[in-house]
């Protein structure tokens, strides 16, 4: 056939690139098509002001899985890492900042400033999260094994993640066990008394999710988080070049190993013959035929929009509907002609330029997420909203003119479901919502640095609605559906349906939608190339 | 005064009762002590005004577990379940939602609000009872310890895994959904009608303290599916002469098989001395040994009021607390001269002798939790009310009635400035005023008026926190984790102690499971020894 490929791969989100490196390693010669001008998906770096470049979506590594940044040499593609100690920095209202670093220690003392009591228990908490994150990035690792009919491997699988957990000892058994389901706030709240404390750590088990930290199995986001980094409120991790650099990265290695990446290559259908999937089609009409199709998009997507629901069972495709994945994040990019002057920080103005190098955040207390959640159940954004900052210009200069600044903003909640104050559902009008979105943000912002707003050159607001239309992502949601017991492992997008296999022969899943699929960290690509390999070989 | 028995059962609640009946069928020498003046606990009538006698708390049933009427005979010693058909959801529209037992009726009742979800309607109650079928095991075996190598507790998990995988795959998937889910994302997937799924997530919702959108709250709906009467499913019911009939007939059973009950006993201590409970002092001084101490209270109180510090290992203790109590809901006994007259279906018809629900909408239903999450009970609560009167006349005055509303949320832990003591009536009033609004007559109809708070169940009836189920029903405390992980298998680290209350598995609500399983594991280590 002519032009015919081995295997195709839609989307070039870091996840489908990890899978064509992989792939190409192996031997075979993907062809990974984009459907945007340029790779990287939802871990790009854009130009929004003339001048200003910004990490436009996510703007932290997972961090990446260790093993994919070895295998793929990243380093030597030319991803660099700010340095980065400090944890997190969380702002309260009364106009102080807990920093928590990466090492517990430092944490520990800093905690001590609001509760001695509390300090020793961060060391005790920091100590069971890393020993628990082990055998959970194991976990991670591993193809959820195959329900109905487990293979040998799979079995073998669950036999060494049974043992590692039996390993941990009674206590830490029943941990994991108990953990697992709880409400986040429950957890830190058998732990620490101090708000701000809780809830900067209570916010990692919410974040991307529609639960706010009361939701019972919440704290499993936070354990399955750990598992990529163990640090209880996770360091973050800015590229320099903001978040395309990972994918740019990632993108010359797969190329280098051999595989061929086309942009501006939207992918329309996926053609199926006899329940094997055959060849893609393109918006300009070309047709592509493979041996194999592997789909970084959404599962939504994929089998609602790219795949023809005929082929697939009536049920399947009634399970693919009800897969939950209304997204409850937006992003808000800003150029600033200067860096805003935090209440907090004022006090501490020998470590400002490495607090603010870090992440800021706006989670000063459990209540205060819940609330913010609160409003996202009844189809409004919250209008005081949980917030992650960063200003990736002070790591990497290069992102603004000189002495001008980018500051990139993550928020939540906002439902990509909207409701009319009458509680009638119309759809699609977060474009009416987009400006009050902004400056509920910038206000939540100024209530700890009063001048932001005089030093705002532009906005850029990303709504849910964008997050869909412009990024692919449907619902909006950043993890391609919601992490949540019922959407977990086995269960990742379906149950039976967890091993990156679809019910159509020879199309197969390697984005968020699958198992473990949390963030920028590579694992689903990962995982999925040895599940396509292992049935392409056979 | 030493009298010696071979057990002593703490609490004459419906599981310690059940509990007691089954080690003394089996030869055993049982005493059953009881603060109160009246046995059941929580399921027990009581005559709170003249001429109307009221279940205080538990109001109907169907979670009794069908084993335990046979086994004990309960319909000799007096237990007649009368049938409660049906829930009346009346809504601020001025329609209605009426589901009754009648499938045909049902069908066409939820088709005028929707077809599609009449004919789904049909499928969710097949596989609920799949579902069902899978649970309905478990409830009755003792929990496994999935941290021992045990071949016989390896055993165990290994047999809930092997049924697991022999349901089909649309059962497994429902399965799992039911386990993690909300009871509104998992009603969602079913139905359109807002007043439907919020009438049937209430189900999900009682007795926790969460709302109908938390995750985990579809297990509890399923929880509320298993009630069993006479073999069907889904069907609730009265016990002639109010939930404290069904506790007097297990009572009974008990005194049959040679079972002795004291009531106003109450327990000051256990006594243990080298790590093994030999008795109890009660708080009258009198001290009274046997071998083997049965508690039905719940693990706060059983091990942080009844035992002396010291005994008990940290670890096990710092489970105990905290462990989740966490009462959410209060109960508004009225006595009534007529019969409510609901605007939006007049007149006095079948309707009134169900359920009836205040719960129209999802938001309605997640707004009056998000007020309990802040300490404020909600100013339009989620309320479930019946009429026993209608089906059981020996219950009040000839023509009078009487109406028993359970109402959540109730959050026992008030905001600060807050107390239940000052709160109580406006919280009453609260309950007349939401009643009021779907039934304009029933503040001309009230006699006499009766709210227990979660405060009263705590002081009164010894559920700490005011918790229904003494602890709640949340994923992380069922099964091998309820009360205490490591303790799920009603021994405690006292030898000789052992808990039989709703808070061991399977949990509360009048069912006896724990009361049965428990008594099962003391025989199994009387034997042993």
């Amino acid at each position: 056939m002519p032009n015919s490929r081995d295997i195709l791969i839609i989307g070039a989100g870091h996840n489908g690139l990890v899978a064509a490196f992989y792939l190409a390693k192996a031997g075979f010669k993907p062809l990974v098509l984009e459907r945007r001008a340029q790779v990287g998906g939802a871990a790009i770096t854009e130009e929004f002001h003339p001048g200003f470049r910004c990490s436009t979506l996510a703007h932290s590594a997972g961090p990446l899985r260790p093993d994919i940044v070895r295998d793929m040499q990243l380093a030597r593609h030319g991803l660099k890492f700010a340095p980065s100690e400090i944890s997190t920095v969380s702002l309260t209202p009364d106009g102080r900042a807990l920093v928590l670093h990466s090492d517990s220690n430092k944490s520990a003392q800093e905690i001590s400033q609001w509760s001695p009591k509390d300090a020793a228990a961060y060391a005790d908490f920091a100590a069971a999260l890393a020993k628990i994150s082990k055998v959970i990035a194991e976990a991670l690792a591993l193809t959820p094994p195959n329900i109905d009919n487990p293979s040998s491997g799979d079995l073998w699988g669950m036999l060494k993640t049974g043992r590692s957990i039996r390993n941990l000892g009674k206590k830490d058994l029943y941990r994991v066990l108990r953990w697992g389901p709880m409400a986040v706030a429950d957890l830190v709240a058998e732990f620490f008394d101090t708000e701000p404390l809780r809830a900067t750590i209570a916010a990692r088990g919410i974040f991307g999710t529609f639960l706010g930290p009361w939701s019972a199995g919440s704290a499993l986001v936070l354990l399955i988080r750990a598992a990529a980094d163990p640090t209880p409120a996770g360091t973050p991790q800015f590229p320099i070049g903001g978040a395309g650099a990972i994918t740019a990265a990632m993108a010359a290695a797969a190329q280098e190993a051999g595989a061929e990446i086309r942009t501006n290559a939207a992918v329309e259908q996926v053609l199926i013959k006899d329940g094997v999937a055959t060849a893609v089609v393109l918006a300009n009409g070309e047709e592509i035929p493979a041996r194999a199709i592997v789909s970084n998009a959404d599962p939504r997507r994929t089998f609602m929009c790219l795949v023809d629901p005929i082929h697939l069972p009536p049920d399947f495709v009634q399970k693919i509907k009800n897969f939950r994945c209304a997204g409850t994040v937006a992003k808000i990019n800003l150029a600033l002609s200067a860096l805003p002057d935090f209440t907090a920080l004022k006090s501490r103005a020998a470590e400002t330029p490495n607090l603010l190098a870090s992440r800021l955040q706006v989670s000063p207390e459990i209540d205060y997420l819940e609330r913010a959640f609160d409003e996202s159940k009844y189809g409004s954004f919250s209008r005081a909203p949980y917030l992650e900052i960063a200003f990736p210009s002070l790591s990497d200069p290069s992102l603004a003119p000189a002495g001008q600044h980018v500051m990139s903003i993550y928020v939540q909640y906002a439902p990509f479901n909207l409701k009319a104050a009458d509680g009638t559902k119309s759809p699609a009008n977060w474009e009416s919502q987009r400006k009050a979105l902004g400056e509920t943000v910038v206000k939540t912002i100024a209530h700890y640095a009063p001048d932001l707003p005089q030093k705002i050159l532009r906005h850029q607001i990303i709504t849910p609605q964008d997050l869909e239309d412009t990024y692919g992502l449907t619902g909006g949601h950043i993890f391609h559906g919601e992490l949540a017991l019922d959407q977990f492992f086995t269960m990742r997008p379906l149950l039976d349906w967890a091993r990156y296999k679809t019910p159509i022969d020879r199309l197969f899943l390697c984005g968020s939608g699958t198992h473990p699929g949390t963030g920028l960290t590579g694992a689903s690509g990962a995982n999925a190339a040895r599940e396509i390999l292992k049935t392409l070989k056979k | 005064m030493a009298t010696n028995y071979d057990i002593i059962v703490i609490g004459g609640g419906h599981n310690g009762l059940t509990n007691a009946a089954y080690l003394a069928k089996a030869g055993k020498r049982v005493l059953v002590l009881e603060r109160r003046h009246v046995l059941g606990g929580a399921a027990c009538t009581e005559e709170v005004f003249p001429g109307f006698k009221f279940s205080v708390c538990s109001y109907v049933v169907s979670l009794l577990r069908p084993e335990i009427i046979r086994d004990l005979d309960l319909p000799r010693h007096g237990l007649e379940i009368l049938p409660l058909d049906g829930t009346f959801t009346p809504m601020p529209s001025g329609d209605y939602l009426w589901r009754v037992n009648d499938h045909g009726k049902t069908h066409r009742e939820i088709a005028r609000h929707s077809r599609v979800d009449a004919e789904a309607y049909d499928e969710f109650g097949k596989a609920m009872q799949a579902m069902c079928r899978f649970v309905k095991p478990i409830l009755s075996m003792i929990p496994p310890d999935p941290s021992t190598l045990n071949p016989r507790e390896l055993m165990k998990l290994l047999f809930i895994g092997r049924r697991f995988q022999g349901m089909s795959s649309d059962d497994k998937y429902n399965q799992v959904q039911l386990m993690t889910m909300s009871a509104v994302d998992f009603l969602d997937q079913w139905f359109e009608t807002d007043v439907l799924k919020a009438t049937m997530s209430a189900s999900g919702i009682i007795g926790t303290f969460l709302g109908v959108r938390s995750p985990g709250t579809a297990y509890v709906l399923l929880h509320h599916y298993m009630g069993e009467i006479d073999g069907a499913f889904r069907a609730w019911g009265f016990a002639r002469g109010g939930t404290g009939a069904i506790s007097n007939a297990i009572a009974g059973a008990a005194r049959e098989a040679g079972v002795e009950i004291r009531t106003e006993a109450a327990i000051a201590q256990i006594l243990v001395k080298n790590n093994r409970a030999y008795g109890v002092v009660l708080a009258n001084g009198d001290e009274i040994h046997a071998s083997v101490i049965s508690s039905s209270v719940d693990p706060r109180l059983t091990f942080t009021k009844m035992i002396a510090p010291g005994h008990l290992p940290d670890e096990f203790l710092e489970g105990v607390n905290r462990y989740k109590f966490r009462g959410s809901s209060g109960k508004v006994n009225m006595a009534l001269s007529g019969l409510p007259n609901f605007k939006c279906l007049p007149g006095i018809g079948a309707h009134l002798r169900g359920a009836m629900s205040i719960s129209p909408s999802v938001d309605y239903m997640e707004k009056a939790y998000d007020e309990a999450k802040y300490g404020h009970w909600s100013s339009r609560p989620y309320i479930d009310m019946v009429i026993p009167t209608l089906t059981d006349t020996s219950l009040a005055p000839p023509g009078k009635h009487i109406l028993s509303c359970f109402v959540q949320y109730a959050p026992y832990k008030l905001a600060p400035g807050l107390d239940w003591d000052t709160e109580k009536e406006k919280f009453g009033d609260n309950v007349v005023n939401t009643i009021s609004e779907y039934a304009p007559n029933i503040r001309d109809i009230i006699l006499h008026r009766q709210v227990v708070t979660p405060l009263d169940l705590e002081r009164e009836w010894g559920l700490s926190e005011g918790n229904i189920f003494q602890g709640e029903l949340s994923l992380e405390q069922l099964f091998f984790l309820r009360p205490v992980a490591g303790w799920a298998q009603f021994r405690s680290p006292i030898k000789n102690l052992y808990m039989c209350g709703s808070a061991t598995h399977p949990g509360g609500g009048i069912m006896g499971g724990p009361g049965r399983l428990a008594a099962l594991e003391i025989l199994k280590d009387a034997k042993a020894s």
